[in-house]
């Protein structure tokens, strides 16, 4: 019963890296069509950025919390002005390809910089420790991972889709010629969402830090799944993309239960459930092209 | 009668080809270039971009591989079985895969392939897990094929026989269907033809083509492992085929030839040798902002420039 | 002086032999040496980029050309009878392009040897090719004892560790001390599976158990070891046995720092533990921790001389294996030399059966029935940054395990070497 609800908590916080990461991928989709296959890229990079900061400029974990997803935005914004742009009016085949072709360089310079094996990042010291609930002991920093995602999600949540600038971002997606007729400059818009998005995925990497390597290949498996999780979810829905992603996680750490092995699998397969009943995911709508 | 005279003279080249180059380098070549020419019959002509397609590939490789060593096999059975092996594999796959379009397609392409790889992983009793199928021998009655060069001719027949299926597909009307499919969906369904059908018929003929590529690859490096079935085993053969040409079919070829060239020369030079993914990147990066058309319609011009 | 016509002969024999060659630096000069192709071409593949390139990598390179540059300093430029090359590639731990890599430098580059090879998986894999390809490798960095049992053959020699010395030294020395219940992780692959396998046994004879053993997988890109960590939590062994290796270590001991296993009563006992791993978390991170090594660079004078060389052109202290290539490729020269050509065959009877001591073999003897390298071991123990004397002053000897304890004893191997 103990180890069911450590799995549980385990769960909690795989899933709230998926949630995170599965949001800005929708966000990001969701303004430009462009299926962002570097955003595991930005999410290395986002802990890598916070590994910098502490060991070179002394900068500790909760103020790299804000200046790695800005670092991280502001570089992913740039890249969109001089390169992406290229792209807009072609196959979103090419937007993929690029993005695809961005993940191997980057994760490549990044190896030969610092190597495979990965650094260290201490857990802050005010997370660090173990809370004890009845019999069970957890760390305290996952803990805090879990609900700092969850408040981070339901805000975003919030703000696109109860709040006028969502109103305004979200109608510039849907139906970007009727929103530039009434008036709005859409293609405003467009890069700093790209940098949110990727300031999301940043998040996540700073989040990540203290738990796992930072090392240039964390993410590369991650946003495999990450695309399992946003097909489950529904490619358009934000709300689909939290609930997938913590559906996701604690799904898999449940099936660890009966059989590690499964762990990694149990994305792909309720994947393909999905796509067997309701190809258009849990809260999305199938796409007409 | 043009088209014979090329015929002739690509056969030559195939056959003098394991003398110039490395024999293992040019069967790889020959492989990668079928892999990447059924990536091109979906893509290309059936607009279908298929971003898990080392699944194919890879589950060939290992059932080629498991068909050799322990049934003893022939190494045209072990090749034909790993074939029959990704199509079976492909139906299931492909039905599930078609229920999205367009790049969501692609997407779930990658995670099943993910997918496999993971079990793959999972059932190291059958396929050596991380340590990979060693040792896969390759034998034919009254044949040493323990050389590489001897295994080069012997694989070449195989080889020829999926450039050919290939080529005849896309000739067939089967393969008009297929593009007219990807030109205008929906007209094509108001003339009447079952397109969910079609693409499913294109995508387990594109998977064969590539389970026959991958196990003649695997018999060829007499080794299965994990890394046939990874995602960047299925960014490599798509970025192959935008080299070459998307929709030029042979593009996949010359794609195949260029990209393994080019990794094989900067291999031995010492400056690049240590960052094959920047140089895989930046290909990616240079073909897609620059050079979409990829390579083969350009030879095509310099070839009609020089026979004016 | 008359000296008595029957023993002038024999007499004046025994003056010219030892004014020929004699000495202690290795009997009679042998004729001139002959290389098959007219050079020497020494192949090193290894992991440069991945979880083992801190291990051996580009410097396991450099420890060899010393290696060559010292044995032409002893016996001339042209000690061959011609030019000694070096290539090396990076197999990125993928058995199957440490196999390709192996017959490319085999058939392409004519290699004539191949040394280092760390992961198991690739190191099997290599031995198959050199046995296909009739030529030699040592195999120094990999683990694995199936290279000296079932997959044993002819060309293929095991030189600096494997996991029977491991689990004899680390398993039997924690069970004494009183670590009697067991749980092993270890990672999915030849080298993890066997290192479970031998210290199950070196356990098991000392008088301990092991409750339970899982797998995590290899290559793991998470870098997240909570599931079974946690599970480790659950099953309350006395001794957490961890067979990971590498990058891979390093997470484990971070997060059982983070789950806090050691208030829950739970010691970690390390498999494999390199000098690059306590630079990756930090030497107090690993205080107290015991574990096997075949040497460690601040053992004895002869070691620390060839550490301040290597120092010199490496900026890093050894590891073990950086200073195995050095003494391997100094062996296998000096092999040539004693069979006058580099022939595959004749190179393997001039090792087989050889005695010798380097400063990183003691009592060194290469086994013809199964080629392992027999030598002493030792039982090491990680300082606290406050004992050390220097940077990458990490570990101190405990005590000695002298050859045929650290070896497999032959009726055990499972090797059958083909005459």
């Amino acid at each position: 019963m103990d180890y069911l609800a450590i799995q549980l908590f385990n769960g909690l916080v795989n899933g709230s890296f998926y949630a995170l990461l599965s949001l800005g991928l929708a966000v990001i989709f969701g303004m430009m069509r462009i299926v962002n296959f570097a955003h595991g890229v930005f999410y290395m990079l986002g802990a890598f950025v916070a590994y910098l900061l502490l060991q070179q400029v002394g900068i500790g974990f909760w103020p790299s919390l804000v200046i790695a997803p800005l670092a991280i935005a502001l570089l992913g914004m740039l890249l969109e002005r001089s390169l992406l742009r290229r792209l807009s009016g072609l196959d979103p085949l090419y937007g993929f390809l690029f993005t695809f072709g961005l993940t191997l360089l980057i994760q490549d310079a990044m190896r030969l910089r610092f190597g495979l094996q990965g650094q260290p990042y201490a857990t802050p010291a005010e997370l660090s420790g173990a809370v004890t609930i009845g019999a069970i002991t957890y760390p305290t920093y996952r803990l805090f991972v879990v609900g700092f995602c969850l408040v981070a999600s339901v805000a975003v949540w919030y703000v696109i889709e109860r709040t006028r600038l969502g109103m305004v971002v979200r109608a510039a997606t849907e139906r970007a010629d009727l929103t530039r007729a009434l008036g709005v400059n859409v293609d405003r818009w467009i890069t700093p969402m790209f940098g949110f998005g990727l300031g999301l995925a940043a998040l996540a990497g700073v989040l990540a830090a203290p738990m796992r390597n930072v090392s240039p290949l964390m993410g590369s498996e991650l946003i495999i799944l990450t695309f399992a999780v946003v097909v489950i979810g529904g490619m358009g829905s934000i709300a689909g993309a939290i609930v997938a992603g913590f559906l996701v996680g604690v799904l898999s750490s449940i099936g660890a239960i009966f059989d590690p092995a499964i762990e990694g699998i149990v994305a792909f397969a309720l994947m393909a459930v999905l796509l067997l009943v309701r190809p258009a995911g849990l809260f999305g709508s199938l796409e007409t092209r | 009668m043009r088209r014979l005279a090329i015929a002739v003279v690509a056969l030559a080249i195939a056959l003098a080809l394991p003398r110039v180059l490395y024999p293992v380098l040019a069967l790889n070549i020959l492989a990668w270039g079928l892999f990447a020419m059924a990536v091109d019959l979906l893509l290309g002509f059936g607009g279908l971009l298929s971003f898990g397609h080392a699944a194919y590939w890879g589950v060939a490789g290992y059932v080629a591989g498991l068909v050799a060593r322990d049934a003893g096999a022939a190494y045209p059975v072990a090749a034909l079985a790993g074939a029959l092996a990704a199509a079976a594999l492909a139906v299931p796959l492909g039905y599930l895969s078609l229920r999205r379009k367009g790049i969501y397609f692609a997407m779930v392409t990658l995670a099943f392939a993910q997918m496999l790889y993971y079990v793959a992983n999972e059932a190291r009793g059958i396929t050596g897990g991380e340590n990979g199928l060693q040792g896969i021998p390759r034998s034919f009655p009254g044949l040493a094929l323990g050389q590489s060069m001897s295994f080069y001719y012997a694989a070449l027949p195989l080889i020829l026989i999926g450039y050919v299926a290939a080529y005849r597909i896309v000739g067939s009307p089967f393969g008009h269907v297929l593009v007219s499919i990807r030109d205008n969906e929906a007209r094509a369904q108001a003339l009447g033809y079952d397109t969910a059908r079609y693409k499913l018929i294109a995508f387990v003929l594109s998977a064969t083509l590539a389970g026959l590529a991958g196990s003649v690859y695997a018999l060829g490096q007499r080794f299965a492992s994990l890394e046939l079935l990874h995602w960047s085993t299925s960014g490599e053969v798509v970025l192959m085929t935008v080299l070459g040409g998307i929709g030029t079919l042979w593009g996949g070829v010359l794609g195949a030839a260029v990209f393994l060239l080019l990794r094989d020369f900067l291999s031995t030079s010492d400056a690049f040798r240590d960052a094959p993914g920047v140089i895989t990147g930046a290909v990616f990066i240079i073909v897609v902002l620059g050079l979409r058309r990829g390579l083969w319609p350009s030879i095509g011009r310099l070839a009609a420039r020089i026979r004016r | 002086m008359h000296i008595p016509r029957r023993l002038a002969l024999p007499l004046a024999g025994l003056i010219l032999a030892t004014a020929c060659g004699g000495g202690t630096t290795g009997g009679p000069a042998p004729a001139a040496v002959k290389l098959t192709d007219g050079k020497l071409v020494i192949g090193v593949i290894n992991d440069q980029s991945g979880v083992y390139a801190d291990l051996s990598g580009k410097n396991a390179v450099e420890a060899v050309n010393m290696a060559i540059a010292d044995f032409k300093a002893k016996y001339g430029e042209n000690a061959l009878g011609g030019p000694i090359e070096v290539i090396s590639a990076d197999h990125k731990n993928d058995p199957a392009l440490a196999s390709s890599k192996a017959t490319e430098f085999y058939e392409r580059s004519n290699a004539d040897i191949i040394l280092d090879v760390p992961t198991s998986s690739g190191a099997l894999a290599i031995a198959k090719v050199a046995d296909a390809q009739k030529k030699l490798y040592i195999n120094i960095t990999a683990a694995s004892t199936d290279l000296t049992g079932p997959q044993c053959n002819k060309y293929t020699f095991h030189y600096a560790y494997d996991t029977y010395m491991l689990a004899q030294g680390t398993g039997t020395a924690v069970v004494s001390g009183g670590g009697k219940q067991w749980y092993i992780i270890y990672p999915n692959y030849a080298f993890g599976q066997d290192m479970t396998k031998s210290f199950t046994a070196a356990v098991t004879a000392s008088g301990g158990t092991v409750i339970g053993s899982d797998g995590s997988p290899f290559p793991n890109q998470t870098g997240d070891f909570s599931s079974l960590l946690l599970k480790a939590g659950q099953v309350k062994p006395q001794i957490l046995g961890v067979m990971q290796a590498g990058g891979d270590l390093v997470n484990v001991v971070k997060q059982y720092n983070e789950f806090k296993l050691k208030d829950q009563g739970i010691k970690l006992a390390i498999g494999l533990l390199f000098d690059t791993d306590i630079t990756a978390l930090g030497q107090d991170a690993f205080a107290g921790v015991q574990y096997t090594t075949p040497w460690i660079w601040s053992q004895d004078d002869a070691s620390k001389a060839f550490a301040d060389k290597f120092l010199a052109k490496t900026k890093i202290r050894p590891t073990f294996a950086h200073a195995a290539n050095y003494s391997a490729t100094m062996q296998y020269l000096e092999a040539i030399r004693r069979a006058g050509s580099d022939d595959a065959d004749a190179v393997v009877k001039a090792l087989e059966g050889y005695k010798f001591n380097d400063f990183f073999i003691h009592n060194g003897l290469i086994r013809p029935e199964d080629h392992w390298v027999m030598h002493d071991a030792f039982l090491a123990q990680v300082k606290s940054k406050a004992e050390s004397k220097e940077a990458f002053d990490y570990s101190k000897v405990i005590s000695t395990i002298p050859a045929d304890k650290a070896s497999r004893p032959l009726a055990e191997t499972g090797c059958k070497m083909p005459k």
